[in-house]
């Protein structure tokens, strides 16, 4: 039976990454104007001929279901093609991206989650008291603060408060592992905010679901001080969504990343993306949305997997 | 004490959206200037004196562009939010009151949807339909479709398999009636609280795609376009950007709080009582 | 399968780590956009020239700060006295990258590569005089023209010099350049930087001083400045009036200006109305006040431009001379009454999506509005803008253009009928053949006459609206020594930079 539904959902998570190749396949073709006229430039001299020639050269001029059709099929051997600016191999490019975008969205998962635990716990125990209603309007501001106005005053505060300070840019980690982390820190506070704020109000009412059940009642009918019954007993039954809903983050990451990234010059995938985007630098876009939106997609199906393993009620 | 502290949390909530839809409604009577007249000698002034924020690079009066940006924020991401529910709430009622292979294709379609990440399935449409305030309409509406879909799909199954609907379908009610009778009113709730979350993270796509030249075109006022200009001139005078932030975190957050508490007021388990 | 990409993957990330520490004597930069790659031939973009024009590559001849024509990799030339053969000897002593020696070959290769058609090079019009080119020796270059062409050496500048090597090599120099300039390729992590260092073989003496220039790409202009403010950026070249400001008078920066080549325009759409009517053109201008939209969009720093750049002393007509200039709301209400056209006139003006451009059109869009217009602003992304530009698919947009030292080659492809960016589909038999006639004469005082009236035709009625030439900037920390800043965004004055410690 648990077996059976398995593979229904894998057949299921096939359709939805077939589908999603296609979408990003012929949506970045619907995109208007092409990758030649952006190599020219604005106003530079060129005849109809010599576009046409270029765009042979970049393999533009073929039908878009060939396209798609030899995309596809080299994809699926692992050749993603070659950038159309720099030539180089596309999942070169994606993998010197990648590394600072996994950096920052783990630092900010790292943050967020870290301290959205003791902050829900808290929330929970004074449940009802104004510090829980302060805390909760704290979270609301934490979930509707704009990540890229947030980034831009931390970049005014920096420059006022310590102009000499070099906390912008990116240091690889190799170079560097601890200005790599420190440079990471500002971005990486900006992106886990909301997400604080979204764990610590799930887990908040995760716990208060737990205490209402039986054996809550039957832990504080044996005489479990208050303390021990939020802390040990709800945290523990309220940790399976909250685990579960960390996945559902990664999706939030990666698009609050665009933006963090394109604010605090880091050469991430958010970057690649919207470059590749200005460029209709189509080979690379294509593989790293692709790439991106797998991830994302796995990444749910695994925490789904999960959590049909951990809870046998969803199993029914 | 508890009930107390917790109506005047719906106050506040209430109140505060409240504010914000009378600005929006009547900008044109509120502003206290014209939003799009340049008075080019009084530019990037702070706050205070006639301009009460400052002005901006152009000496367009800050305030006004506020009052005015919210309208067209609420505007758009109200239109899409409201698209986004009819469209994503007929096909998840659908899927779970006929189910079957209805339902598979539905929610399969749904899925390839809600496998891209908000901002960037955004970010596409609007490419591909090219930038304008509608269209960052239809791109919101389009994001939000599968998520209504989802959130409605799980409580409408419940109510679908209820005793009443099934004593409704006994007595040889029609499909209609028993959905729009019996169904609907009773997600109702569900409805209200996540159409306010959803409306509340939809003004910040709206925002953030007007920041990215995605959204609203200049000279319109728009809250995400005039912290993008405004950030071309921080050192100079960061007023104009830092209170469209604002402008756009309260518009935010007023929605937000309503929805939360709506969500506590409607569903007593969360109130945290025993 | 899937292991193996993910494999390469992992071996991709793990070679990319390790990035030599820049050592004292590397120049950083901060600039806004990647360079759309790094061909000279075929990407023609700003980002791009910036990058390897003058540092990686250099031309025959070579423009110097004041805009006039030098030698470059050509120590001298002759002209025959027909205008028609050109004979550049080359100087000695010059070493690519790859550390070749550079010969007439190379010279021949890297035009006839220009010209070829699988390059297709958008620089190839540059060369349409051009008949035959070939070496006589080593050291001697000769072309052939079909008839005289005034801008040849002006064109020339901008046309590098590349290794024979690579004159069938579609794709290399896009990502791995070779030149003979004073800085060679190192490294290009897209998003993040790219690395020159220094070309020992470089034939001026002692020259480069730096040990290496890295530009780091950073889009955010906050992100910049602060860069700049905090010493982690030893310079940001070519930034507006805006930014520079801002930059003004803050401890141990410097900032340089000129006047730049590049203006920014309306352009009109006169194959429709209402704009192929020559009196609403003139409407247009009478309806503009340049010095508001210099003060409002450019912070006062510009000055009113008339089709030509004032910094082309020896070309330029001053704009005092042109009778539209003057504001007159109730004159340009007239005009567009004796046209017959109802007010307000609705149109729709497509803006390029650049900050000082998207800024100038808010202005523009204010005035026009008070004289019979009520304009409308759209601003596409950059593909659709060039797409939209291309096929002529406007009302009137806002732009700006690089200009360029030679007269002939902006107004010829512009404003000759047909020309190859005559997108506003402009067709004026008397423009026509004062451009043929200029363009054939050598004569310096006949071809000022020429360029002179067509200054004056255009200024009103032509189908570009010239608006503002703007103050370039570049912002140095103190201890930058020998930087100059040039009116075409070149930055080949980095060879002679040096850094106090």
């Amino acid at each position: 039976m648990f077996f059976r539904l398995i593979i229904a959902r894998l057949v299921d998570l096939i359709f939805v990454l077939v589908s999603v190749s296609v979408v990003v396949f012929f949506m970045i073709r619907l995109i208007p104007g092409d990758a030649v006229a952006i190599m020219l430039g604005a106003n530079t001299e060129v005849t109809p001929e010599r576009m046409a020639g270029l765009r042979a050269r970049l393999g533009l001029d073929q039908p878009v279901v060939q396209q798609y059709l030899a995309w596809i099929d080299a994809a699926l051997s692992g050749d993603f093609g070659t950038s159309l600016w720099t030539g180089r191999p596309v999942l070169d490019e994606i993998a010197v991206h990648v590394w600072p975008t996994l950096q920052l969205t783990l630092l900010s998962l790292l943050i967020g989650a870290g301290l959205a635990v003791p902050a829900g716990c808290l929330m929970a125990e004074l449940r009802g008291r104004l510090a829980d209603a302060i805390m909760r309007v704290a979270t609301v501001v934490g979930l509707t603060i704009p990540s890229f106005w947030l980034g831009i005053v931390m970049i005014l505060v920096i420059a006022a408060l310590a102009p000499s300070v070099q906390a912008l840019g990116y240091v690889a980690f190799s170079d560097d592992p601890l200005d790599n982390v420190a440079r990471l820190l500002l971005p990486a506070v900006t992106l886990a905010l909301p997400i604080l704020a979204n764990l610590s109000r799930l887990l908040r009412s995760a716990m208060l679901d737990a205490l209402t059940q039986d054996y809550i009642r039957t832990a504080r009918a044996k005489g479990a001080t208050e303390r021990s019954v939020v802390y040990v007993h709800a945290l523990r039954n309220a940790l399976i969504p909250f685990v579960t809903s960390v996945g559902i983050m990664t999706g939030y990451l990666l698009g609050g990343a665009i933006v963090v990234e394109q604010v605090f010059a880091i050469p991430g995938l958010g970057r690649l993306i919207l470059g590749a985007i200005a460029e209709r630098n189509y080979p690379l876009l294509q593989a790293t949305i692709l790439l991106v939106t797998c991830g994302f997609v796995v990444v749910n199906f695994v925490v789904d997997m999960l959590y049909l393993a951990i809870d046998p009620r969803v199993r029914a | 004490m508890r009930r107390l502290a917790h109506n005047r949390l719906l106050v506040l909530a209430v109140g505060f959206v409240a504010l914000q839809a009378l600005l929006a409604v009547f900008a044109p009577i509120v502003s206290p200037h014209d939003p799009l007249e340049q008075h080019v000698l009084a530019r990037l002034r702070g706050p205070g004196g006639t301009y009460w924020l400052g002005t901006d690079q152009f000496g367009r009066d800050v305030l006004s562009r506020i009052i005015y940006g919210c309208r067209a924020s609420l505007a758009v991401s109200a239109t899409a939010v409201a698209a986004a529910l009819l469209a994503g709430g007929t096909l998840g009622l659908l899927a779970s009151y006929y189910r079957g292979w209805l339902e598979r294709i539905v929610m399969r379609l749904m899925d390839v949807l809600f496998a891209f990440p908000v901002l960037l399935l955004a970010i596409g449409i609007v490419a591909v339909l090219g930038p304008r305030n509608s269209t960052a309409a239809v791109a919101i509406a389009i994001v939000y479709t599968p998520i209504f879909a989802r959130l409605l799909r799980g409580p409408a199954l419940v109510i679908c398999e209820s005793d009443y609907v099934m004593s409704a379908l006994a007595v040889g009610a029609s499909d209609m009636r028993v959905i729009f009778m019996h169904v609907l009113p009773n997600l109702m709730s569900v409805v209200l609280v996540q159409t306010s979350l959803l409306l509340s993270a939809a003004i910040l796509v709206e925002a953030s795609l007007s920041f990215l030249g995605l959204g609203t075109q200049p000279p319109t006022p728009s809250l995400g376009l005039m912290l993008s200009e405004g950030r071309n001139f921080l050192m100079l005078s960061p007023w104009s950007a830092i209170f469209a932030g604002i402008a756009i975190l309260f518009l935010s957050f007023g929605i937000n709080l309503l929805g939360d508490v709506l969500r506590d007021t409607l569903d007593p388990r969360l109130r945290g009582e025993r | 399968m899937v292991r193996n990409a993910l494999r390469s993957i992992m071996v991709a990330g793990a070679l990319a780590l390790p990035v030599h520490a820049a050592s004292a004597q590397t120049l950083e930069l901060g600039i806004d956009q990647s360079p759309a790659g790094l061909d000279p031939h075929i990407v023609t973009a700003f980002s791009s020239f910036m990058v390897v024009n003058g540092t990686i590559y250099e031309g025959l001849t070579a423009i110097d700060k004041d805009l006039r024509i030098g030698p470059g990799l050509a120590e001298s030339w002759t002209v025959s006295p027909d205008g028609k053969t050109y004979v550049f000897r080359l100087r000695r002593g010059v070493t690519f990258h790859n550390g070749a020696p550079m010969e007439a070959a190379d010279v021949v290769a890297s035009l006839k590569r220009t010209l070829a058609k699988e390059i297709a090079s958008p620089l190839a019009t540059r060369l349409a005089a051009v008949e035959s080119i070939a070496a006589s020796d080593a050291q001697t270059a000769e072309v052939k023209l079909k008839e005289p062409s005034a801008p040849l050496l002006t064109s020339l500048a901008t046309i590098a010099i590349v290794p024979r090597a690579f004159e069938s090599d579609k794709d290399s120099l896009q990502r791995q350049p070779v030149g003979t300039g004073p800085f060679k390729f190192k490294e290009w992590q897209p998003n993040s930087f790219i690395v020159l260092a220094r070309h020992e073989g470089y034939w001026r003496q002692s020259l480069p001083k730096l040990d290496g220039v890295k530009f780091n790409i950073v889009p955010e202009s906050a992100t910049r400045q602060v860069g700049l403010a905090s010493g982690q950026y030893a310079m940001l070249p070519n930034i507006d009036a805006a930014t520079a400001l801002q930059l003004k008078g803050k401890p141990n920066l410097r900032l340089q200006e000129t006047l730049e080549l590049a203006y920014s325009l309306i352009g009109l759409n006169v194959s429709k109305p209402p704009f192929n009517d020559p009196r609403v053109r003139e409407a247009v201008n009478l309806a503009l006040d340049r010095q508001e939209i210099i003060q409002a969009a450019l912070f006062g720093a510009g000055v009113p431009g008339g089709p030509l750049s004032p910094a082309l002393r020896d070309w330029a007509v001053d704009v005092n001379e042109f009778p539209c200039y003057g504001r007159n709301p109730a004159k340009a209400m007239e005009l567009l009454k004796a046209a017959g056209h109802a007010q307000p006139i609705a149109v729709t003006m497509t803006v390029l999506p650049r900050q000082d451009i998207k800024d100038i059109a808010q202005v523009v869009q204010q005035q026009l509005n008070k004289a019979g217009f009520r304009v409308e602003l759209k601003t596409p992304e950059l593909g659709q803008f060039i797409q939209d530009w291309r096929n002529s698919n406007f009302d009137l947009f806002a732009s700006t253009n690089a200009g360029s030292p030679d007269p002939d080659d902006y107004f010829y492809r512009t404003f000759r009928t047909g020309g190859s960016t005559n997108v506003f589909k402009y067709s004026n038999p008397e423009i026509d053949s004062l451009l043929d006639t200029a363009r054939a004469t050598v004569d310096a005082a006949a071809r000022k006459a020429s360029y002179a009236k067509v200054q004056r035709v255009l200024a009103c009625e032509g189908p570009v609206v010239h608006l503002a030439y703007a103050q370039l900037f570049s912002a140095l920390r103190g201890n930058v020594q020998g930087f100059e800043i040039i009116a075409n965004r070149s930055l080949s004055s980095l060879v002679s930079v040096s850094v106090a410690r």
